[in-house]
């Protein structure tokens, strides 16, 4: 498993999403056997995405796990399945004892984990551990999408806000 | 500081974990009935069911309690509490001294009071040990009935199914999880658990356990028998207050806290299924035995033992479960007694969704088969978030994070979280 940096997590710019789903697919062809898409395609089951492209009325978003402070996907876990990363500060996941008894997804106020019916059990966003940088961001065509820190993504949107003035 | 903790389970655990982090040189120690390291109560039904080994049973690991520095005394019973003194006495007679006591000594299962209870092949599914008798029996048994149609009574039907028996579930209500659900969910969910072979027999409940040694049959109140080997009692639980309300701590359902989980007594704190919170949706104090509450008023009460006061935000019923692959999950007030309550619900085919609303908040809700929109909901029932502006989104198959980032926005008190403020960011529709 490749080791990140800590606090990272993917921030969405809202005003640059179009919802295209590119990064949808990135990710489910990133969790795929194969990694490639054209064998993705053929995998049974299909892989899964863990980040969704939302939208209501004017507001689009691509949404993932913001891997809380104080996550309640982790406290409502009666499996163990789900834990803090105490280096990175990332919510992790242990396939191996999840149940798929959807208590996190009961619990997870952003609807950032899934359910993968056909192996039961919950996927959410693993900030791709078998790569340096993440499939979704490198797949957004508007770069709408990015892996940093808080402050890294606040400079960023400010940075954006004074060149448009 | 010497913490002493009465109780080995979610709440307990979590709690002795938080002191633990907060202060490295406390004295802890943790007083609990059961012999094993922490395990997860909720995954004996999967245990049963042959989805899971014992292994994976257990939440923590094995040198836990060494490597917190946390003294045990396990398979031990608290029986008394000196409050005057700050000390406990176990059933071994020994004598332990604190200066904050947290009481998370949990709930035991109910039992009914009928003729032939008592027979060997009767069981309760609360602890490690019931299951582990219950799985080495299977072999000889064929036919189970199981008394109680709540969740707990389900579960374990379900467990019981999956396994290829035959499986008859008694249930006194009018529908199965009446406790959980309203009667539209519970007749999709009964009918799948129908459809996978479980019987259900309603408004009736067992008069006898019958058999000479071993079980074999149930009478039923309305005079029908049913043959069977194993009995399984699913009638939910209730809190172990016993050593509580010797002690002369105020007593009602569960042990009564405030807000900061602290009972009648200023030193001794409370948490998980024996204490009764405040319940967010009710507005009133309430015994919700759930594995999330038990693990977050452990960690409360252990903040506030630890002098750094921290308000707990209430409980919440709440339960998810999965049959056959037909999901549901319920959260606080589902069927609404008085008036004032606005009902939206929706419909198609297996798919169910209800939400209760209160002067334009969520107070509870209940999906089956689709499940995804449960979170995004939960956290506006926890929030008490006036939903007005997104009413007519809530019912629809894409609702999502998306359709309440406006609020999310214009309730900065209510979603201070750096998670959520993230979101907004870059807002500026």
């Amino acid at each position: 498993m490749k080791t990140k940096t800590k606090n990272i997590k993917i921030y969405c710019d809202i005003t640059k999403c179009i919802g295209c789903r590119s990064c949808e697919m990135a990710c489910a062809v990133e969790h795929s056997k194969s990694k490639n898409i054209y064998n993705a395609l053929k995998e049974k089951p299909l892989p899964k995405k863990r980040v969704k492209a939302e939208s209501s009325g004017k507001i689009i978003i691509s949404l993932h796990c913001q891997h809380c402070q104080d996550a309640p996907c982790i406290t409502a876990c009666m499996s163990g399945a789900l834990s803090k990363d105490e280096k990175t500060g990332a919510t992790i996941q242990d396939k191996e004892k999840c149940v798929g008894c959807w208590m996190c997804v009961m619990a997870c106020p952003f609807g950032a984990i899934v359910r993968d019916v056909e192996n039961h059990i919950a996927v959410k966003c693993d900030l791709c551990p078998d790569r340096d940088d993440y499939a979704c961001v490198v797949a957004c065509p508007t770069g709408a999408l990015f892996a940093g820190t808080e402050e890294e993504f606040r400079k960023r949107i400010e940075e954006k806000k004074a060149k448009e003035k | 500081m010497k913490y002493v903790i009465i109780g080995g389970s979610a709440a307990g655990v979590n709690a002795a974990e938080v002191l633990r982090k907060n202060d490295k040189k406390c004295d802890i120690t943790l007083i609990s009935e059961e012999e094993s390291l922490l395990y997860s109560r909720c995954l004996l039904t999967y245990l049963i069911a042959g989805s899971i080994g014992e292994e994976k049973l257990y939440f923590k690991d094995r040198d836990f309690y060494k490597a917190n520095k946390i003294k045990t005394y396990l398979g031990k019973k608290a029986i008394s509490i000196d409050r005057k003194k700050k000390e406990m006495l176990l059933d071994d007679e020994t004598k332990v001294l604190y200066d904050k006591l947290l009481i998370a000594t949990g709930a035991s299962a109910k039992t009914v009071d009928i003729k032939g209870a008592d027979k060997r092949g009767v069981f309760t599914v609360r602890n490690i040990e019931d299951a582990r008798r219950i799985i080495k029996m299977l072999d000889k048994v064929k036919h189970v009935v199981v008394l109680g149609g709540g969740l707990i009574g389900l579960k374990d039907a379900y467990a019981l199914r999956v396994k290829g028996k035959e499986v008859t579930v008694v249930v006194r209500s009018q529908h199965v999880l009446s406790q959980m659900v309203d009667p539209e969910a519970a007749t999709i969910i009964a009918g799948k658990l129908a459809a996978s072979g479980i019987k259900i027999e309603t408004c009736v409940a067992a008069k006898e356990i019958k058999g000479k040694g071993a079980i074999e049959e149930v009478v039923l109140d309305n005079g029908k028998t049913i043959k069977c080997e194993l009995v399984i009692i699913g009638k939910g639980v209730e809190p172990n207050v016993e050593i509580a309300k010797k002690s002369g701590l105020k007593v009602d359902q569960g042990i009564t806290v405030n807000q900061y989980l602290e009972t009648s007594d200023e030193n001794i704190f409370a948490a998980g299924d024996v204490a009764e919170t405040r319940d967010i949706a009710r507005g009133t104090p309430r015994v919700n035995a759930l594995w999330p509450c038990a693990v977050a008023q452990g960690r409360v009460a252990a903040f506030n033992m630890l002098g750094k006061k921290q308000i707990y935000e209430g409980s919440l019923s709440m339960n998810s479960v999965d049959f056959f692959g037909l999901a549901s999950i319920s959260m606080g007030i589902t069927k609404p007694k008085e008036g004032g309550s606005e009902i939206i619900n929706a419909t198609r085919g297996e798919n169910y969704k209800k939400f209760i609303l209160k002067n334009n908040i969520i107070v509870g809700m209940v999906l089956v088969g689709d499940i995804s929109a449960a979170g995004v909901i939960s956290v506006l029932i926890k929030r008490k978030i006036d939903v007005s502006s997104i009413k007519d989104m809530l019912y629809e198959d894409s609702f999502n994070y998306a359709k309440m980032l406006p609020l999310v926005r214009k309730f900065k008190d209510k979603f201070s979280e750096e998670e959520f403020r993230d979101t907004v960011i870059s807002y500026k529709l």
